[in-house]
């Protein structure tokens, strides 16, 4: 059998055990009610469920523009500074070994516990990775590139427009999807622990009743988010697909680095 | 080697900075120092909490928490790792499945624990080991495909056993790799663990430092922050000491 | 594809494309320790000449083709080209081909080739047909419109030479620019070379590590010793012109290649 035959039977069977084992009682459906008393459930409230998506969604994009941006802006900065790098980067990645969750209670004092504190937690949780992720990858420009440039006479602001940014596409790329999850999370995360509004505060409300079908719904909304923002990133990827066969190594790094800072939680 | 003492010297001066920085904004009242205590008194309260047996008893909480998980989390992760990356099919069914089972948020995921185990020990220590075990799949079978061909081919060729390919080839090159999956796991542990407290626990420096920040104690809080800050850069930094100690296996 | 018979290069009397190296050193300070790459190097090539630099690694043969691509400065001396100094890169007087054929891989082979011009603001319409008949020159006609990761190896160096001529550089700098592809390829590449060399008569100063390929492409050959880097040798190739396959095995081109060597095995 091919092995992405395979690969869809095992998905539809785990789609179905999720329909079946609660149903036939070998799970209680406390812990996971059935597949589809769960979607009922969602689209019954689809008004509700639909506006917090609206908060999450609102809280997302904000958080997005703020990590990605400064992250790819700051991490552009310091990868192509020599000096910078090697004091700064070692830093930045013992930081990010910290916990950053940490953090949030800190920001709902500052901030209250409206969309403010949010997008500040979840732009600070998304911001690191993709600056590292950005840094990395515009250090592995290959320096022949910028060399022949220089050689037919390109300035420093030609070297930058034509040079710099073409090559660093897919590191960009790869920051907005690692530093893209993380913003999603942390919005999630966010709502889930201390909040009034958004899908998080919906799954926690719902968790606290003890209505699963509800719990589950706000799950899977969540998901679908999550795919489908992984797969925009991929498609955007697929179409800058010539960028990344050429500049050596620098999709093999940049997959290293998304595959060490994937979504913590 | 003076450039080296450069570089650190540069480092110091910066979180010195940034403590100077901090101690002088609440100090001199341009932020309200009720709402940022100023470093000093943070640490002073520091010092406090770390006197006090709640505190203590809370640490110790959270570590029994973070070590039976990543104890759960390692070898488990560790063994399908290494039988995922060890057979070409099984990888190609399975990884595109790990690679989304990774991605997606684990912390949705927190209210199923709950619902579940309840709240305790149990739940602290179930997320905990969820949100760890996908990178220690992932990272392992990462590791193992890192093993150079030529090497296994070598071996084979003098007639290695699979238990001496096991434990003189593989082991030895994936080891840098193997101390960076943990590195990164204990990461991943970390913060699933704290993150279970402060969702829903009763105990634990997670819990503290959220009922803390419930109750607008920000030395406290700020405090427990910058504890908790300290305590995973200095796991990390150990295990990165070790790693530069074995990196001259790496080629 | 066909290469074409080499046959002897048409030299224009008033080409341009006359070197001139005197007395060029180059000094690098790394962490507190200095470093002599090259010391006194004096060299005078004549306009149209094919001539090749070859040496032991670390001989400072790509760090001289670097200062003569005005892409470093030397820390003494002075090199001209067409009688001026040369200081910073000039893509009017010289064109540089690398090592890796170093294209950038989101442009087609005619963006690249087109890549210098663009920087200069060259209109579209003008650009298009230099860099046209630029690969047609090197045999890529019908190529334009493929990206670096469509090309083989020695296709990829093709598009290489062609960005380095766009411009219709007198010299041409090539640094080690056959060494990452396979034997057969690099034997092709260099009749190729050659025949490019004949219809423009451009003055190529070309480095390499094969002595092979040295004997075989140039009038000229410079022998360099390492650290500190410095001009041991420097010998005329007297076999005639188009170069043959069959030469490889004769008198001539085996004496010249054991004095190569000999200097090569003494500073190493």
């Amino acid at each position: 059998m091919k092995a992405s035959t395979l690969r869809w039977l095992i998905v539809s069977i785990l789609i179905a055990l999720w329909e079946i084992l609660p149903r036939a009682g070998l799970i209680p459906e406390l812990f996971l009610p059935p597949l589809s008393v769960t979607l009922i459930a969602g689209f019954a409230d689809a008004g509700e469920y639909g506006q917090a998506l609206l908060v999450t969604l609102y809280e997302v994009g904000l958080s997005m523009l703020f990590a990605c941006g400064g992250g790819i802006l700051l991490g552009a900065v310091i990868g192509s500074l020599p000096r910078p790098r090697v004091l700064i980067m070692p830093m930045v990645s013992s930081l990010y070994a910290v916990p950053l969750v940490i953090l949030y209670p800190v920001f709902t004092v500052w901030l209250g516990i409206g969309p403010e504190s949010k997008i500040a937690f979840a732009s600070i949780y998304g911001f690191l990775p993709t600056m590292l992720a950005t840094a990395a990858g515009i250090q592995t420009i290959d320096p022949q590139l910028l060399l022949a440039a220089r050689s037919m006479g390109a300035t420093l602001s030609q070297r930058l427009v034509r040079v710099i940014l073409p090559a660093a596409i897919p590191t960009v790329l790869s920051g907005l999807r690692v530093g893209g999850a993380l913003v999603i999370v942390g919005v999630v995360v966010s709502e889930m622990l201390i909040s009034s509004a958004g899908i998080g505060y919906l799954i926690s409300r719902y968790r606290t009743i003890l209505d699963s079908p509800h719990v589950f719904a706000g799950v899977l909304l969540v998901l679908a988010m999550a795919v489908a923002f992984n797969a925009a990133i991929r498609w955007i990827e697929r179409k800058c697909a010539i960028w990344q066969t050429g500049t050596r190594g620098a999709q093999a790094a940049a997959d290293d680095i998304s595959g060490a800072i994937q979504p913590a939680t | 080697m003076s450039d080296r003492w450069t570089i650190s010297l540069g480092r110091i001066a910066i979180v010195l900075a940034l403590f100077a920085l901090w101690e002088t904004l609440s100090r001199f009242g341009v932020v309200n120092s009720r709402l940022l205590p100023s470093a000093s008194d943070t640490f002073g309260t520091l010092a406090d909490l770390l006197q006090r047996s709640s505190v203590r008893s809370d640490l110790a909480v959270t570590a029994t928490e973070v070590l039976t998980a990543f104890a759960l989390a390692v070898p488990f992760g560790g063994l399908i790792g290494f039988l995922i990356a060890e057979n070409r099919y099984f990888a190609d069914v399975v990884k595109p499945l790990l690679f989304f089972a990774f991605s997606i948020p684990k912390s949705i995921f927190l209210p199923m624990f709950i619902l579940v185990f309840g709240v305790g020990f149990s739940q602290k220590v179930g997320f905990g080991f969820f949100s760890t075990i996908f990178i220690v799949i992932m990272s392992t079978a990462t590791a193992v495909e890192s093993v150079r061909v030529e090497y296994l081919t070598v071996a084979r060729s003098y007639g290695a056993t699979r238990a001496q390919t096991a434990w003189r080839v593989y082991l030895p090159s994936m080891l840098p790799v193997l101390l960076e999956a943990l590195r990164i796991s204990m990461i991943f542990n970390l913060t699933g663990v704290i993150l279970a407290e402060m969702y829903a626990s009763r105990d634990g420096i997670g819990h503290q430092i959220a009922s803390w920040g419930e109750n607008f104690q920000m030395k406290q809080l700020l405090a427990g922050v910058v504890m908790v800050a300290a305590i995973a850069i200095a796991f990390n930094e150990i295990i990165r000491w070790v790693e530069t100690r074995c990196s001259h296996w790496r080629t | 594809m066909q290469p074409l018979a080499n046959v002897t290069p048409l030299r224009p009397a008033q080409r341009a494309g006359a070197i001139e190296i005197r007395d060029v050193g180059q000094v690098f300070r790394t962490a507190g320790a200095e470093v002599v790459a090259l010391s006194q190097v004096s060299l005078e090539i004549k306009p149209g000449r094919f001539v090749v630099l070859v040496g032991p690694s670390g001989c400072g043969k790509s760090t001289l083709l670097m200062m003569l691509a005005g892409l470093r400065e030397p820390t003494s001396g002075s090199i001209l080209i067409n009688g001026t100094p040369i200081t910073k890169p000039d893509p009017d007087r010289v064109g540089v081909v690398f090592q890796e054929a170093s294209l950038f891989p989101w442009l087609t082979a005619e963006e690249n080739v087109e890549f210098p011009l663009a920087l200069r603001g060259i209109a579209k319409a003008e650009r298009r047909a230099k860099a046209e008949e630029a690969l047609k020159l090197v045999g890529l006609e019908g190529f334009g419109k493929r990206h670096p990761h469509e090309l083989s190896g020695g296709m990829k160096q093709r598009v290489s030479i062609a960005r380095g001529l766009v411009q219709d550089p007198p010299v041409l700098l090539m640094d080690e620019p056959f060494a990452a592809l396979d034997e057969q390829t690099r034997m092709t590449m260099g009749d190729e070379l050659l025949r490019i060399w004949a219809a423009t008569g451009k003055t190529i100063v070309f480095v390499t590590h094969s002595l092979t390929e040295a004997v075989y492409l140039a009038d000229e050959v410079v022998v360099m010793s390492a650290r500190p880097g410095r001009i041991v040798d420097h010998l005329q190739v007297s076999l005639p012109r188009p170069r043959t396959y069959e030469m490889l095995s004769g008198d001539v081109f085996g004496s010249l290649r054991d004095r190569i060597w000999r200097h090569i095995r003494k500073s190493a």
